[in-house]
């Protein structure tokens, strides 16, 4: 059988867990199979550069966009579907992938699973396991083929990156689709890291739902200096306006990766830990011992978040003579 | 315009949450039921656009508590309230919901669709890409601002690393929103007692057309705790161990 798996980038650049998508269809695929990875964006170059893994790449380009939209990504990966025959198509939880799978499978009928974490293939089914509830319950699911899997990012390891032969890519040109296309992506705004990079940074405190209210984050950002941290916030800290974007992160903040993560009311949604899960220590507050943020924290604590910043505030004051 | 926003009641993931006896479903006896977090913002967005450029806002719900949601969208600013009919102590899939969105878009003359990017208990897919390939619109989804001129849409997107994409599209359109233009509003005790006197249609659900995405053969809770060690709840002894242990490892600030 084939197996599709979805590949996305920008500009010159692809995205990471591109190569997850490759690795998971690799690990399904048995003796006779072929892995077809997707890709549609400005040039082939990064993605022939890398996709070596997969048998065949073929490359949707539009030498004109450094981003080609989900919309026109869908158009051309129907086009692949028709032509290929695949039975399973793999696609990244991403802001594309949200667009993308969905189409799809309401334009064939396929079955389509959302947040995988884990698929286990028996011949010609598969049993998936994927997220519901913000991580905190997990559906094991039995699918028939032909079907789509929407993949969340850090579940499969990434494949090596390698060159694939010229002779195993095939590039479309993507111009007309992305002429006709009823979405036109007019910008693309890089954030301006100036003030502030949490990707660099070495430690951080961040502020989830629990913190109640803006007032608070003060307490936390007088925590944070007294660590020599930065402050950062999750989505909902950040949709309330109470941080500024550049604080958020997660999914649609920044991926993170310091020597001391301390999540004060965090719950972590998976969008959350596939932004900070990597952290080398991890310690959380959260009222709910049940928060999945408790599964990927070294050190966890159920108290107060506000009688834990003061403890903690006063321990630090007193040690540093201030 | 004519806008109709897609409001799904969601059972409250910051509480506890039990599985049933067969196993395939959560306990929903105690269970509090609130609006899908994205669907707020959906409904903040439509009301936003409303009062940019005018516009009559439709407000559909579904799911346990429908009722009190739609008064609260009437108080915000909504037009008009419908409560979709479901079946009772039953997941809403978005798959499943789609032709019922899409019917009631088509009775609306909408010229736009907005709902929640995602939902908790979307594992079958998302709503926003259903709808719109199903009415064969352009959709957009994870939205952070929309901003309409007349019928050119002009819509940001949020992609990861604070990336942010804007596309151009027309109307119709459907629009997956991830975060609205604002915070959506508080609304008093008394604006909320004005709306419940608003009047709540009735819709019916259409058949779903798509075969059920797959059967699930069992509902799990992820094994707890992980291997991180558990501090406790006393905030005291916490905040001793967390001084000793950033000490040890080297993170107690010079």
């Amino acid at each position: 059988m084939k197996l599709i798996a979805c590949t996305e980038g920008h500009s010159s650049k692809i995205e990471a867990f591109s190569l997850e998508m490759i690795a998971a269809a690799r690990s399904l695929a048995q003796a006779g199979d072929e892995v077809v990875a997707f890709f549609a964006g400005r040039d082939a170059q990064a993605a022939s550069a890398s996709f070596g893994v997969a048998d065949q790449l073929i490359a949707a380009c539009a030498a004109t966009s450094d981003l080609v939209p989900a919309e026109t990504y869908a158009r051309l990966l129907r086009d692949v579907i028709a032509a290929e025959s695949p039975s399973l198509v793999l696609v990244p939880y991403s802001a594309n992938g949200l667009d993308v799978a969905a189409d799809i499978a309401a334009r064939t009928g396929w079955p389509l699973i959302s947040y995988v974490n884990e698929i286990k293939r028996d011949g010609e089914s598969l049993t998936v396991v994927a997220q519901m509830y913000g991580g905190k319950v997990l559906a094991e699911c039995a699918v028939q083929l032909p079907a789509i899997l929407m993949i969340n990012p850090g579940a499969f390891p990434e494949a090596t990156p390698g060159p694939i032969d010229t002779a195993r890519v095939r590039t479309i040109d993507a111009e007309p689709a992305l002429t006709s296309g009823k979405v036109k992506m007019v910008a693309i705004d890089v954030p301006d890291y100036a003030d502030v990079d949490l990707t660099t940074a070495e430690r951080i405190v961040c502020v989830g739902r629990g913190i109640g209210d803006e007032a608070s984050i003060d307490l936390a950002r007088n925590l944070a200096t007294m660590l020599g941290a930065e402050i950062a916030g999750s989505r909902p800290v950040v949709d309330n306006g109470w941080l500024p974007k550049l604080r958020q992160v997660g999914k649609s903040g920044q991926k993170v990766k310091p020597k001391l993560y301390l999540a004060l009311g965090v719950s972590g949604a998976p969008e959350h830990l596939e932004g900070m899960s990597q952290a080398d220590l991890i310690i959380a507050v959260n009222t709910d011992p049940k928060a999945p943020i408790f599964n990927v924290a070294h050190y966890g604590a159920t108290c107060d978040l506000f009688d834990l910043v003061a403890n903690l505030s006063d321990r630090l004051r007193a040690g540093s003579g201030r | 315009m004519n806008i109709l926003v897609v409001l799904r009641m969601i059972p409250d993931s910051a509480g506890e949450l039990q599985l049933a006896e067969d196993g395939r479903s959560i306990d929903r006896e105690w269970l509090d039921f609130q609006l899908n977090d994205f669907d707020d913002h959906a409904l903040e967005e439509a009301i936003l656009l409303k009062e940019a450029g005018g516009a009559h806002v439709t407000a559909v719900a579904v799911g346990e508590g429908a009722n009190r949601v739609l008064q609260m969208a009437a108080a915000r600013g909504a037009d008009e309230v419908v409560a979709l009919q479901s079946e009772e102590d039953a997941m809403i899939f978005s798959r499943e919901i789609a032709a019922s969105i899409v019917a009631m878009a088509r009775a609306k003359s909408a010229d736009l669709v907005l709902c929640g990017v995602q939902s908790s208990e979307d594992v079958f897919g998302q709503l926003a890409p259903y709808v719109g390939a199903l009415l064969d619109w352009p959709h957009v989804s994870g939205t952070n601002r929309i901003v309409a001129n007349g019928a050119v849409l002009r819509v940001t997107q949020e992609r990861g690393a604070g990336v942010a994409v804007t596309y151009e599209l027309a109307a119709p359109a459907v629009l997956g929103v991830q975060t609205a233009s604002k915070a959506p509003r508080y609304v008093s005790g008394s604006k909320l007692r004005e709306a419940s006197k608003t009047p709540i249609g009735r819709a019916a659900p259409e058949p779903s057309g798509f075969e059920r995405s797959a059967e699930i053969i069992t509902l799990r809770l992820p094994v707890q705790g992980g291997s991180g060690e558990n501090l406790g709840g006393n905030a005291e002894t916490v905040a001793d161990r967390l001084v000793s242990i950033l000490a040890a490892k080297g993170l107690a600030r010079n």
